[in-house]
């Protein structure tokens, strides 16, 4: 047999539900505005640390050093011959050269990544081609060849034909054939962008031999990034060196400021939410009024019709917790987190069909729960020491 | 005595511009298992004293003792944990909450001493027989009839076995039938040994032949004809 103290706090939590039911309606009404806060603040977590922990696990792939030559604070072609000047540091264990560009198609008004280099001479370039849905990464003797992302795929019709053609700068068109489309899985790098040979991508931009716009350094300690980065910026000073924990923390920083910016708006949301939660909590209807002094008559305690609050309270938060939560998840796996694509990916035209896996860490679970119901709890329990405190002797005559 | 008051004033809102003295010098002493009715006309300080009698405030002054404690300077709390072994209550329109069921109005008082539902259902159960309202168990109190409805009250004042019941204007919206066999209950319960109080004005109360003593009260004083 459970002690008095905790079957009467059991009893109260009885009383507590009973009384939640009683009042289903509007029971019913603040548990849904609620869980659409908690929904609305849930999701957005839950899509930054997915689309950070993505763009993680995709930049895994990337070189850990890219060399770019600057001129006049801009980007341009990059001699190949910067490549024989790095021969000497050790610690290098491959520099690949790249040309990398844009290609606005005005047919469709979007911007395609193109990259083109050859992957064989990549350190692990053989790996590339589980990033692949189908097919194969075009070799360096495979000219025209090329793998496409897939709104790549979606944007130029490529399920039916496998075949498309780019216009060169003088005008004239240069004809490609798939040969291959990247995982949906690496959407979030891939979703635009065409790979193909560095002498297909040189034909495309009329890149003169001898000059790539970057060159891709592998090293062979992940560990002396930072050492060898410094030491290639004093070997080549007009290079801008990119180490590859710089790029992860760039995207860090955009998901984050664009999650913190819409985390802004929804807590605006919240606030009034908890204001009107407060506002309810301190009216009393007459008959609650009428109820509370009856309980009080009939030897309940202050405490235990503020217990009685807090239950409900606890109810009704866990319950939006839960439905905001599910549904938040629900909205990102299954919906791709369509609400806030926008603002999280930007405004590219070619935006990317997202297949996120969520993560909510512990600490993500405690900072909504301290968002939201913790402020629910104070707005609701402590205007209840108003109503709990009304006097027994009003359920009395004159 | 089981009651013992002795000057007890009560001043409302003391010191303030709303001042009202409810009570001036009431001295009252109620034996065990009698019943006693306090007449008067509205407003007449009645349901203040029943007030002090079932532990709701203490008084302002005086000595107000209740089955042997002192009520005066008694913290809330204790107030409330002293009316909760003791006092049992009939409001006017008998206050029974219209959403709960019978059951859970009857069983009320009994949740914040923290006793299981299955004891809770056993106590209650031995009442709605006792009233005949077994049947009636599982209502919503809102659809009861006012005769059933009066005899849910007294169940709920009986529930947890209180020695004191106090009713304050149990009758003022009862026909004369209910009336009547609102104070045949009265008179058993007082057979079986409950000392009751009753704030009443209606004749039909303090004329009953079981009604040992009536106080008139009067301008919140005992008014001696």
């Amino acid at each position: 047999m459970a002690p008095r103290n905790l079957e009467k706090q059991l009893n109260i939590l009885d009383y507590a539900l009973s009384s939640l039911w009683r009042r289903r309606m509007k029971s019913l009404s603040v548990l849904l505005v609620f869980a659409a806060v908690i929904f609305l603040l849930a999701s957005f977590q839950m899509v930054t640390q997915a689309l950070t922990d993505k763009a993680s696990q995709v930049l895994a792939y990337t070189p850990e050093i890219t060399l770019q030559k600057m001129s006049a604070g801009r980007q341009e072609a990059i001699p190949l011959a910067y490549r024989d000047r790095l021969a000497g540091i050790f610690g290098i264990r491959r520099v690949v050269p790249r040309i990398w560009g844009y290609y606005f198609d005005e047919v469709r008004l979007a911007n395609y990544t193109v990259m083109g280099m050859d992957v064989r001479e990549m350190p692990e370039g053989d790996r590339l081609d589980t990033a692949l849905a189908k097919g194969t990464i075009p070799g360096p003797e495979e000219q025209g060849r090329v793998v496409v992302g897939q709104s790549i795929v979606k944007a130029l019709n490529l399920d039916e034909r496998n075949t498309f053609s780019l216009f060169r700068p003088d005008l004239s068109l240069k004809t490609f054939t798939v040969s291959g489309a990247f995982s949906r899985d690496t959407d979030i790098m891939t979703n635009d962008l065409i790979v193909m040979s560095l002498a297909d991508a040189r034909d495309l931009y009329e890149i003169p031999a001898g000059l790539v716009t970057d060159l891709c350094v592998y090293v062979a300690n992940p560990k002396e990034i930072g050492t060898i980065a410094r030491k290639i910026s004093a070997i080549l000073p007009g290079v801008r060196v990119l180490t590859r924990p710089q790029i992860q923390k760039t995207y860090q920083v955009v998901f984050g400021w664009r999650s913190g910016f819409g985390s802004i708006c929804l807590l605006a949301a919240l606030a009034s939410f908890v204001i009107l939660a407060w506002d309810k909590a301190s009216g009393l209807s007459p008959e609650e009024r009428r109820e509370i002094s009856i309980l009080k008559v009939l030897g309940w305690e202050t405490s235990d019709i503020l217990a009685v609050r807090f239950w409900e309270s606890v109810i009704v938060s866990g319950l939006a917790c839960i439905v905001g939560m599910t549904a938040a998840y629900i909205h990102v796996v299954y919906f791709a987190a369509f609400l806030f694509r926008p603002v999280l990916m930007g405004w590219s035209v070619l935006r990317p069909d997202l297949h996120l896996v969520p993560r909510m860490a512990v600490g993500n679970i405690l900072l909504i729960l301290a968002f939201t119901v913790v402020p629910y709890l104070a707005a609701t329990v402590i205007p209840a020491w108003r109503s709990a405190t009304v006097p027994a002797d009003s359920a009395l005559g004159g | 005595m089981l009651i013992e008051l002795s000057g007890v004033s009560k001043i409302y809102n003391q010191g303030r511009a709303n001042e009202v003295r409810a009570l001036t010098g009431i001295d009252l002493g109620v034996e065990q298992g009698s019943m006693v009715c306090l007449k008067g006309p509205s407003g007449s300080g009645k349901s203040t004293l029943l007030a002090i009698i079932g532990c709701i405030f203490p008084p302002t002054s005086g000595k107000a003792a209740i089955a042997g404690r002192q009520l005066a300077r008694l913290p809330d709390r204790f107030l409330t944990l002293h009316r909760r072994e003791t006092i049992g209550f009939i409001f006017q329109r008998f206050n029974i909450l219209p959403e709960l069921t019978v059951l859970e109005n009857i069983t009320l008082p009994l949740l914040p001493l923290g006793v299981p539902p299955k004891e809770r259902k056993q106590r209650a159960q031995e009442l709605l027989e006792r009233f005949a309202i077994t049947h009636r168990a599982q209502f919503p109190a809102g659809q009861i009839s006012g005769g059933e409805l009066q005899r849910v009250a007294i169940a709920r004042a009986l529930i947890n076995n209180q020695p004191i019941i106090l009713a304050d204007e149990p009758t003022a919206h009862l026909d004369t039938a209910l009336s009547r066999e609102f104070m045949e209950i009265m008179q058993q319960l007082k057979a079986g040994g409950k000392t009751i109080v009753i704030a009443s004005h209606d004749p039909l109360v303090f004329e009953h032949p079981a009604i040992e003593r009536t106080v008139t009260i009067k301008d919140g004083r005992i008014h001696v004809s």
